[in-house]
């Protein structure tokens, strides 16, 4: 069992004994990362780049809305609707005269806090129902597993729109019915993670020299079994803005004043046929946010993961 | 009533609409990528055609065809007395007849009676009724067919929806000979005979609804100039022509047959859908074109936009009396003069809709025109009454009384329906100038919220009517254990005018008794009327003939298909 894992990871050999002595596994990667960073710089790296410049730009839309939005994303123009793009109205008006780009950066806030913080619940309550269930394991790993292995049949979206109905409107129900709906993947994850990590010789030795069990799962197991979970969460964060806006799409609970994105999506809609930018700007602008999220998700992927070094 | 009831039987088709509406997050997504990338707007042919407003009879009526006819929400039943939903009359004008029509004049017209006449007491009215009438299923149409109608609507067991209120106060028939029957009263009501033309009254097969029971919504059998094909649930309700049919009303042109051999309803919701299903030819009509679609639609040389407004009480917001400080004239007069409907209704309609004045549209009996243009918003004159009411501004602009917000509770149902949520934010925008917060609530549960809690400032209704007398649902005092009014007004002087109006036999003075009413209601700011409804309908060029009642409900005896 000691071996099993490391035959599986040639790269990490090297560190094979520094792990046994009860090191980090995290060194065992050093050597993969300074290979990335000895690269020449690729396309590859210049859409990360690209892709962080996005992110950035968008996480500054949420934070200093005001700073970039050239008008308020309330004030309702009714002698400037459905207006098409111009240098006056980069992404057109809607039909209220509203500034469509103002809306969209307006939106930004709401849009990554539903993802966000859904991503952040989700990992937390997965990870900790996963952990619990690789390092405990028995009973309770059956029993965690099992539930999981129920909600994991329904799929994702199903799901959330099932517990956003039982829930009732509002931010925090939707940040809530995604965040649900992606337990059972990190769970299962973490709980694989825990199991892997939990048979590792350091943690044997650990054990030996008469570590208290939550010590041994807090200070060597689950630092060495977050990685995958952070980068899954990563990728997570896309799919959770989608799902995001797609329940807000279906226009329940208080009325927003700054509609998020998929609010906006949800209003333009109707009017695809005579003012296409309405829709096609929000919808564009969370296609940019996924995709740069998703290709920084893959490269972190590429850079924890020992079996694609060197590629 | 007709409102109420939509909204109830939307909420219970929300699972469905749901999981539609998500795949479409992704289909707007993917057309909002696509359009994009293609880089254009609509294509516009740059012909201009003409911008019909009814279908031209340009030749002569061809037999044959089958009309395809997309409506934007499925019918809850094909049983007339159980119905709830206006969209079920679309299709009752196909299945079914009235004793009585209402022309376009506004005045009665005979159907299947030929003649009636009121009792000097006004309790009784006595109808002549047709002979040569025959139900789809064979059985004849007469006296004792008329009596089982309207005995089984006020059955409690029959579970009779809109059709009881309508023929309230019906006490009982008796049939005179084969084809005479006499109507009774409780009390005498001006309203009954004109609500024996509406859709919700026609007559139904007394053999079929026997054998049927509670199941005959699912086998209607009625004396229309169609009859009952199928039914499958959220697609489509199929009719075929009924060959014997020779008692067509003057309300269409053609009293024999039907032109066209089939009339298929297809239950579209999404509106996009829907449109788009007529202009690439999928169906051949759809009802309720979006305003943003109306002028493209206009220009469009293979459609027609056909279009007619409907009668009765227009879109209109209530504020709940028994919340205060809306129970305060002066804080409704600030709101009356605070919202701006006239821009509302031109920037969210783009002058498709008409702006309403009053507590009932044009064509209602007693219409008070004199109301229109009355109001003008003015800021100040709103900022003024808050000021004088005690509500200072403070720091966010909100006005404040006595450590309280100045907020109003703005209920609306979902779906976005004729862009009622879009009403909300614009009042709220309109309304954050003079300092009140508007806190929209958009809920799927209307019945829960609005007819149960009562809980909400400000809800918005509409009502097909033909008769001034369905003001008292809205605004005449309950008794203890009646269900409320929207407005929860209670004032006797209004009560008396509406309880003689409902009596009154000389139709000046009935008219003047509701001008009085909605002349009451406007200088109490009890409303703020927004707009009055236009039913509209994209259909191909092929479709000739199709007309509409004054209801708004589409007519299809003398629709044919040109080639």
């Amino acid at each position: 069992m000691k071996n099993s894992a490391t035959s599986a990871e040639p790269a990490a050999r090297g560190a094979w004994l520094g792990r046994l002595a009860g090191r980090s596994r995290k060194s065992a990667y050093a050597a993969g990362r300074q290979a990335v960073s000895r690269r020449r710089f690729g396309s590859a790296d210049l859409l990360t780049v690209l892709a962080g410049l996005a992110v950035s730009f968008l996480a500054a839309c949420a934070l200093l809305p005001g700073w970039i939005a050239p008008y308020s994303p309330t004030e309702m123009n009714t002698a400037a609707i459905l207006q098409g793009p111009s240098s006056a109205h980069l992404f057109g008006t809607d039909y209220f005269g509203r500034d469509v780009f103002s809306l969209v950066v307006y939106g930004t806030r709401d849009s990554l806090l539903i993802g966000v913080s859904s991503v952040i619940v989700g990992v937390l309550l997965g990870g900790t129902l996963g952990s619990l269930a690789g390092y405990v394991g028995g009973r309770l790993d059956a029993a965690i597993m099992r539930i999981m292995d129920v909600l994991l049949t329904i799929p994702g979206i199903l799901l959330a729109l099932t517990i956003a109905a039982a829930l009732g409107p509002g931010l925090r129900n939707i940040v809530l019915a995604i965040a649900i709906s992606s337990v059972p993947g990190y769970a299962r994850v973490m709980r694989g993670q825990i199991m892997a990590i939990r048979g590792r010789g350091y943690v044997f030795a650990s054990r030996a020299l008469g570590t208290k069990p939550s010590d041994v799962l807090l200070r060597h197991v689950l630092p060495n079994s977050a990685a995958p979970l952070l980068v899954m969460a990563t990728l997570g964060l896309g799919s959770s803005i989608l799902a995001g806006a797609g329940l807000s799409f279906l226009g329940l609970g208080v009325l927003k004043e700054i509609p998020d994105w998929g609010a906006l999506l949800s209003q333009g809609r109707g009017y695809l046929t005579v003012a296409w930018w309405i829709c096609t700007f929000p919808g564009l602008t969370i296609t940019l946010f996924v995709l740069s999220v998703n290709l920084i998700g893959d490269r972190w992927r590429d850079a924890v993961d020992p079996k694609r070094k060197g590629r | 009533m007709y409102g109420d009831t939509t909204d109830k039987s939307l909420s219970k088709a929300s699972i469905g609409r749901k999981r539609f509406n998500w795949s479409y997050a992704f289909g707007a997504l993917a057309l909002a990528l696509t359009t994009a990338l293609a880089g254009c707007g609509p294509a516009d042919g740059g012909k201009s055609a003409q911008a019909a407003s009814g279908t031209t009879a340009a030749s002569a009526p061809v037999q044959g065809g089958e009309l395809t006819y997309a409506l934007a929400t499925s019918p809850d039943t094909l049983d007339p007395r159980r119905s709830g939903l206006a969209v079920s009359v679309r299709v009752f004008g196909a299945l079914y007849d009235t004793l009585l029509i209402r022309s376009a004049d506004g005045s009665l017209g005979p159907s299947l009676a030929t003649e009636w006449k009121a009792s000097d007491d006004g309790l009784s009215y006595t109808l002549k009724l047709r002979d040569d009438v025959k139900f789809q299923d064979g059985t004849p149409f007469d006296a004792e067919a008329v009596k089982f109608n309207f005995d089984s609507i006020i059955d409690p067991e029959t579970k009779a929806a809109n059709a009881l209120a309508l023929l309230r106060p019906y006490k009982s028939s008796e049939v005179v000979d084969e084809h005479t029957i006499k109507l009774n009263l409780e009390k005498p009501s001006e309203a009954f005979l004109g609500n024996l033309s509406q859709g919700m009254l026609s007559i139904v097969s007394p053999t079929a609804a026997k054998k049927e029971g509670e199941d005959f919504g699912k086998h209607p059998v009625g004396t229309g100039p169609f009859k009952f094909a199928s039914w499958t649930e959220n697609a489509d309700i199929k009719l075929e022509r009924n060959p014997d049919y020779a008692w067509g009303s003057a309300e269409a042109s053609n009293a024999g047959a039907a032109y066209l051999d089939a009339l298929t309803f297809k239950i579209v919701p999404e509106e996009a859908t829907r449109i788009g299903g007529v202009q690439s030819g999928q169906v051949l009509a759809a009802e309720t074109v979006p305003p943003q679609n109306v002028v493209a639609l206009k220009n469009d040389p293979n459609a027609q936009l056909l279009q007619t407004n409907t009668i009765g009480f227009p879109y209109t917001l209530f504020f709940n009396l028994e919340h205060k400080p809306w129970n305060e004239l002066k804080a409704r007069q600030a709101v009356q003069y605070a919202v701006d409907i006239d821009s509302i209704v031109k920037t969210l309609y783009l002058g498709t809709y008409e702006q309403a004045w009053s507590s009932i549209t044009p064509g209602i009996l007693g219409y008070d025109e004199s109301l229109e243009g009355k109001i003008k918003p003015d800021v100040a004159k709103a900022n003024a009454l808050l000021d004088e009411l005690g509500w200072v501004k403070g720091a966010d602009g909100i006005r404040v009384k006595d450590g309280q917000k100045l907020t109003l509770h703005y209920v609306d149902g979902s779906p976005n329906r004729e862009k009622r949520n879009d009403i909300a934010a614009m009042i709220r925008e309109q309304l954050k100038a003079v300092g009140i917060e508007t806190e929209v609530e958009i809920t799927q549960d209307v019945a829960t919220v609005v007819y149960q809690n009562w809980d909400y400032d400000l809800y918005g209704n509409s009502q097909v009517n033909s008769d001034p007398n369905g003001l008292v649902s809205f605004y005449h005092s309950t008794k203890e254990g009646e269900r409320r009014t929207l407005s929860g007004l209670s004032d006797p002087q209004v009560d008396e005018w509406l309880d003689q109006g409902a009596t009154e036999k000389d139709e000046a003075k009935r008219a003047e008794l509701y001008k009085k009413v909605q002349q009451y209601i406007s200088d109490q700011a009890l409303i703020l009327p927004v707009y009055v409804f236009p039913y509209t309908v994209a259909a191909g060029k092929s479709v000739q003939g199709l007309k509409f009642d004054p209801f708004g409900y589409p007519i299809f005896n003398d629709v044919y298909l040109q080639k």
